[in-house]
This record gives C-alpha cells, structure tokens and sequence, in this order.
C-alpha cells in the first residue's frame, strides 16, 4: 500500500513511509530526499538573502512561497487587545496578535531563520508573549518575548519541522490570554513546497466564556468559573458568532482544489471538524507528516492544526462544523462554504 | 525660665512649621503588622511576618511628580539619561516643566511613563523608598471596603476586561481597601523596588528539574491559588519590565519605615 | 566640636536628600563635567555613582573599572551550587583569554550585604583561587539592586538568608557600555570570548 501511495503524494509528506523506505532499502542515497526534515544536518540552512513574510487575516493564507532556498523572514507580530464584536449584539475586549482572532497567518519555509519581532501595543493593559509551536527551544519563544506594553521583544529561530503549527499567548496566567483571542498559525512548508491546489483557506476555532449568555447584549466580561468548568458560551470559527457565513462564507468553483488550514485555539474544546456534505480527500494528521485519505470527522485538539483538502464537485453551500454538534447549533461552530459551477448530476442529482 | 519660654516658643514655631509642610504632604496609611503569604510557593518563600510600614494613600500625582521635577533638574525630559528612563518619559507632558493644558484633568491622575530609577529617585527625595514586592502584594491584598463592589479578583479581573480609559481617572476614583489604600488596583499598574526578583528557576542550585517558568503551565505547581489569575498577571507584568521601561499605565507609591 | 560637625554633616546630607535628590543613586550629572574619568557614555552602567567596597576593604565606584573590557557577574559565597560553578566559568574564560587575561577585569558582586563583607569576599577569593584581575564587590541592598536592574540580574532573598537568582556573565566595554550578555550555568562561551577578544583588538 505504502508505494503507490507515496508517489500520489508529492512531498510534504509521509515521513513515516519515507523512513519506512529508507530503512528498508539501506543502499538508497541519503540526504537527495528534499522532504527528508528531522535531521538539521540535512536541512540546507545556507541563508540566501532577507524577506518580509507576508501576513494574512482569516481567513486569507498567503501566497505559497516561490523561492527554493532559506532565507532570513522577518516576522512582526503587533499585540492589540481591543473591544470587537464576538456576536452582532455582544461585545468582548479580545487580545490578538494583529487586531484580529485568530492572528495573522505566518507563512515561512523548513530551512528559513525566522527573525521575529513581537510588539506589544502602547496602551495594552497587561504584558503578553508568544509561544510558537513551529520552534525548538525554550517555551517556544515564550521565553525569550514577555513583552510591556509599548516594548518590542525579537528572537530568532530555525523552521526545522514542516507542517502547520500553533502559536499563542503563553504569558501567565496562560488560559486567560488563550481565551481572550490570543491564537493563531504558522505554516512551515516543506523544502519541496506544499502540493498545489486552487483555494486555500485560514480556519480557526476557539472557545470563549463570557458573564452573559450566548449573544446577550452588550460587552460581557470573562468569566472565570466557566472556563474552569469549560462550559463555553461560544464555540466560534474565526473569532465571531457568523464570521465565515453569508459575506464572510468561503467559496469556491466547481472542479477546484481547497485546502483549509484549520487550527484549534482552544483553551478547552476539543474539536470534531467536519464539512457537510463533503469528505476530506487528504488529512494532514494533526498537520503531521502522515496523510489519511477519505476521512469524514478529524478531530483537532486545542492547541493543535490540520491541514484537510478536498475537491469541489457538486455546487452548493456546505457546512464547516465542529461535529460535537451543540456547540454548532447553539454556540456558533459553524461556517459556509460555498461552491458555485456547473451541476454535476453523475454525482449529486436530486431526484423529485 | 524666661530662656525656657523661649525655648518652648522656638519649638512650637518650628513644629508648626513641621506641621505646615506636613500637611501639604502626601497622606501615608499605617499598614499594621501580619503575615504575608508569597504568591509562588517555592523553597525560601513560606509565609514571613510583616512588620507594620507606611504606604502612600494613593499613587504619586502628576503635580506631585511636577515638584519632584522642577527640584531635580536631572530628571527633566530633555535632561534624563536614556540609561535610566526610555524615551517615552513623560512623554505626554507638554514640556520639561508643565504637564499642560491640555492634560489638566491630569494634575491629580497618576504619574505614568515614568522608570523605575525616576520612581526610585522620587522617593529618595521625599526621604522614603519603593516598596518590596512582598510589600506591595500583602497591601494590595486587603479586601474592599465596600464589599458590595466584589471581590478583589473579580474587581480587577474587571478591570482588565475593559478597554483602557482615553483619559486615566484622577487618584481616588476607584475603590478603597481595609487598610485605608485607594487604588491599589484598578487605575495603574506601580513600581516595586524589586520587581526584578523574579526567578525562573525555583532555587539558587539552578536545578533544572524544579525550574519555575511563568511562561507555562508549569508555574501553576507552585502558587498560592491557581485560579488568581489577577496575581499571575502582575507577577507576569513585573517579569517583563526593565529599570528604563516608561509605559502608559505604570506608576507608583512610596513606603516609608515606621521608626 | 567634632560632634557638631559631624551633626552638620548629617544634616546637609539630609538636606540634600530632600531637597535635590543628591542621594539618589544616579544624579543624572554624571554625564556633564561632574565625572572625573573623562566623559561616561550616557547609557554606560558607570553612570553609577554608589559606592562598593573590595574584597581589600578599597571603596570604589563602578567607573573605577573603566578603561579595560570588564567581565561582570552576581553572586554570593555562601551559594552552594550555582554561584561556585558561575565562577569557575569566569574563571575559564579568563584561562581561554591566555595572555590577554590582564586586560580584562573580572568583577564579582555580592547580592548579599549581611554576609559578604570585605574579608568573606577575600576569603572566597582565596578559595576559589582567583588572581588579582578579579575584584569581589559588597555594596548596599541599594546599589546590588540597582545594578542587577542594569544587568538584567534578576534575584530575591529567602527566609534562610540565602539568595534565588538568575545566572549572568556580562561583558562591558570600557567605557561601560553592556555589550553582551549570557545567561546559564556551564554555558558555552565562545561567543562571549569572541566579544571580549573583539573588545581587546579594538
Ligand atoms: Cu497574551
């Protein structure tokens, strides 16, 4: 099963198969395999200029990168924490990295020296960090970026892993700042690039508890006890109650290729991701190095990504939910998708 | 006798003078003597006695600080060491010399934007000092007074759930606490002497095994109450400051030993 | 007669400590002609104007270190594990620097003003066999405070008299300008002998 697999797949990428073959086949050439990642002496590290990474609000991902050798990135990640609707009716004073939840979309590849700024805004009440789950070394950065309000803090670091990562806010006490917004994702491509498709998409869940109820009026405060007892007022995709439905709703055209990126803030819920109506050609695991193909629910734990694509065949509107199905219904874990082209009745007709 | 009379009359002279100057200066709260149980709970830190001190009534005023300026010429804007206070020092004073017109609710705010060596000389100057951490944290802890405003933490958990003020309120305008403190939360974040005593590892052996990390879940294995989410944010804002650091919402007050 | 001058003394100084803040730990004059050492970079650490006294009973001010790449470290003697061994990374470093160890100052000082008197100093000098380019400072709970704000030191007293703290070699230029700073127990050193050597040729 695993060979002809392995060569659908162009190379983000089974590492397990990939390691399984090479352990199997002792004579192979070492270190050709541009997806081989875990080894850093394999990784080219040799750095051939300076770029800007290019930021992305959700639920745009930017584009995919063109250039084949390392680079330095430079990073800047501004903290707000400002007062945003979290339903048409509601109001809550989110922390974000970039005036937005979930924060910007870092895209950066195996191999570059991430040079990254964090700055915390002038008139933010408290001190925040970051923790990127892409890094290796202390706290993820979180050391090294405890932040004033009005200071910056800058450290760097080697992508060594590829796959799509979290980072958050990691400053005590931790799940305040996770809950208040503080979220968001970096894609490390892979040497080999990602496999091309034609939509790609920035999704985030997270968890939000607040003094009033599900949409009651006005801005509500944290509340405390119900995120320790982690009974969510809203389970939200990006941040706010319809945020991916009508205007916001994603599209797409028949006979394209989408990809989500699709990350799980948290603080607490575990989420069961799925889209009506449709079923995910590829799974990037936990945005491992491992694919599952044909898969309809993938779970996506807080603090981790995945990376799902499937093909628009039949026009429509789908659903994006988080399958622990109250939490869609009444709580806002729901978005749109929407597909737009010809019928394609050998695959969806309605009949009477 | 009569010397004596005199004597008496010199005294009294003097004493009201004392007593004019006095009266002008700022109110200090006796803040009696107790036990002050340490937020992190690591070898070295149960809980200590307090001895009794005295603590500002509220944080150091604009005006007040204005006098500590204009005495100290080595503390004016244009004049600061940038090795001792940033570059956003005072910076929304309209000079070196007037807080401005523009800023007149100002005068009886807090002073912010200002380092921890200009606090620090500021006290000196008054013949007091910055409080201890430790200080700080056992005055701060004194429940409200009106306890129908909540508790303490869900007071400042409050707090910080709004946006900051466009203008910060005057002295006085938040709550008052069981020791006779305003503010103590609420209005501005304040100085300590040595808010720079946090370590990330839990003893001086540096054993990486019991390493304290405010940035991660672990720090919760070692405090007082895991659910004072009010307290890991003051411990996380000390962690992250500097000597020079001025910012928008930091200020302070001073303490002063009882003889 | 001594007496009243004596009296007077204090009260000018007292005088001074209210009225201009002549007592606080940075007069701000520094940088104009009040230092005699030629002129103090404006954000160099020998802006400070406290007072320490070496392991030989000398009163000194920071500044007196000017002149010469300077290595700075914070420890106590009676540390049982984390200090002695920060010394002992002094101490190679100095061995890796060969003959250019005399053109460097090696500056070690105590966060503990109860204890670390001049003679504990020069006792934990004579323990740790340290030659004469190093010099072992006590000052007041105030200046160790205020320079471990300056070196980003960061350290607490405990009940039993003992210190927490943080593990930093710091490396001034000299004039005092912190250059360069690294954090940890037995940590690799190359970088810091780089920036020392740097210092030497320039
Ligand atoms: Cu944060």
């Amino acid at each position: 099963m695993k060979t002809p697999f392995s060569k659908k797949l162009s190379s983000f990428i089974s590492l397990g198969a990939i390691a399984l073959l090479v352990g199997l086949q002792p004579g192979c050439k070492q270190g050709t395999d541009p997806s081989a990642p875990f080894d850093i002496s394999k990784i080219d590290t040799v750095l051939t200029g300076t770029v800007d990474a290019e930021l992305t609000e959700a639920p745009n991902v930017p584009k995919p990168l063109t250039y084949t050798s390392p680079k330095r990135v430079k990073v800047t990640l501004k903290v707000i924490e400002k007062v945003m609707n979290i339903s048409d009716s509601t109001q809550y004073t989110f922390w974000t990295f970039g005036g937005h939840v979930p924060g910007n979309f870092i895209r950066v590849r195996q191999g570059d020296l991430v040079d990254f700024t964090l700055i915390n805004s002038e008139d933010s009440k408290v001190s925040h960090n970051i923790d990127l789950h892409a890094v290796t070394g202390p706290g993820g950065g979180a050391e090294a970026s405890n932040t004033s309000p009005g200071q910056s803090t800058n450290f760097q670091f080697r992508a060594l892993h590829p796959g799509v990562f979290v980072y958050h806010c990691a400053t005590a006490p931790v799940p305040l700042h996770i809950a208040n917004g503080m979220y968001g994702l970096i894609l490390v491509e892979p040497q080999s690039g990602m496999p091309k498709v034609d939509k790609e998409y920035y999704v985030m869940q997270g968890d939000f508890y607040t003094k009033g109820k599900y949409g009651a009026a006005g801005l509500q405060d944290f509340d405390e006890d119900k995120a320790l007892a982690e009974n969510p007022d809203y389970v939200l995709f990006n941040g706010k109650v319809r945020a991916l439905v009508g205007q916001g709703a994603l599209t797409a055209k028949t006979g394209e290729t989408v990809r989500l990126y699709v990350g799980n803030g948290g603080p607490n819920m575990v989420s069961s991701f799925h889209v009506i109506g449709e079923i995910f050609d590829k799974v990037y695991t936990e945005a491992g190095s491992s694919i599952n193909t044909g898969v309809q629910t993938t779970l996506i734990p807080a603090g981790g990504a995945t990376i799902v694509d499937m093909k628009a065949e039949v026009p429509g509107t789908y659903l994006l939910v988080d399958h622990s199905i109250f939490r869609a219904f009444n709580k806002g874990a729901i978005g749109q998708l929407k597909i737009t082209g010809d019928e394609n009745p050998s695959v969806f007709k309605k009949l009477k | 006798m009569k010397h004596f009379l005199i004597l008496i009359f010199t005294l009294l002279t003097a004493l009201s003078a004392v007593a004019q100057s006095v009266s002008t200066e700022k109110k200090m709260v006796r803040i009696p003597a107790g036990i002050y149980t340490p937020f992190f709970k690591l070898p070295g830190t149960e809980p200590t006695p307090m001895p009794a001190f005295l603590m500002d009534e509220t944080a150091v005023t604009n005006a007040e600080f204005l006098e500590f300026v204009k005495a100290n010429p080595q503390w004016r804007r244009s004049k600061v060491s940038k090795l001792l206070a940033d570059t956003n020092y005072l910076k929304y004073w309209k000079s070196d010399l007037e807080i401005g017109e523009k800023n007149k609710e100002l005068y009886n705010s807090p002073v912010v934007y200002v380092s921890w060596f200009a606090a620090k000389a500021y006290a000196q100057w008054k013949g007091k000092r910055l409080p201890t951490v430790a200080e700080w944290e056992y005055a701060g802890t004194a429940p409200l007074v009106n306890s129908r405003e909540g508790t303490l933490t869900s007071y400042i958990l409050n707090w910080y759930s709004k946006p900051n003020p466009k203008v910060l309120p005057n002295i006085k305008s938040t709550y008052k606490n069981t020791f006779g403190l305003f503010d103590m939360h609420g209005l501005i974040w304040e100085w300590t002497f040595d808010f720079n005593s946090f370590i990330k590892s839990g003893d001086s052996r540096a054993n990486t095994t019991d390493e304290l990390q405010l940035f991660c879940a672990s720090s919760t294995l070692y405090v007082n109450n895991k659910s004072d989410y009010a307290s890991f944010l003051r411990f996380s804002y000390r962690g992250s400051l500097k000597g020079n650091f001025c910012i928008a919402n930091l200020g302070f007050r001073c303490v002063k030993d009882l003889k | 007669m001594k007496y009243h001058l004596l009296l007077f003394a204090i009260s000018a100084l007292s005088l001074a400590a209210c009225n201009n803040g002549k007592q606080s730990a940075f007069t701000g004059d520094v940088v104009s002609t009040a230092a005699p050492v030629g002129t103090i970079p404006e954000e160099s650490i020998y802006n400070l104007t406290d007072t320490f006294t070496t392991q030989d009973n000398k009163t000194i001010q920071l500044k007196d270190f000017s002149g010469k790449p300077t290595v700075m470290v914070m420890i106590f003697t009676h540390c049982d594990y984390a200090c002695p061994r920060l010394t002992a990374d002094v101490k190679e470093l100095e061995g890796r620097l060969g003959k250019n160890a005399d053109k460097v100052n090696f500056v070690l000082t105590s966060f503990d003003a109860e204890r670390d008197f001049p003679d504990q100093l020069a006792k934990y000098k004579k323990d740790m066999k340290l030659d004469d380019n190093f010099t072992l400072l006590h000052g007041s709970d105030d200046a160790v405070r205020t320079l471990s704000v300056l070196l980003n030191v960061q350290y607490q007293k405990n009940q039993d008299g003992n210190f927490s703290h943080s593990n930093v070699i710091t490396v001034l230029d000299p004039s005092g300008n912190l250059i360069y700073q690294k954090e940890g127990i037995q940590a690799n050193h190359d970088e810091t002998l780089k920036k020392l050597n740097e210092l030497l040729k320039g």
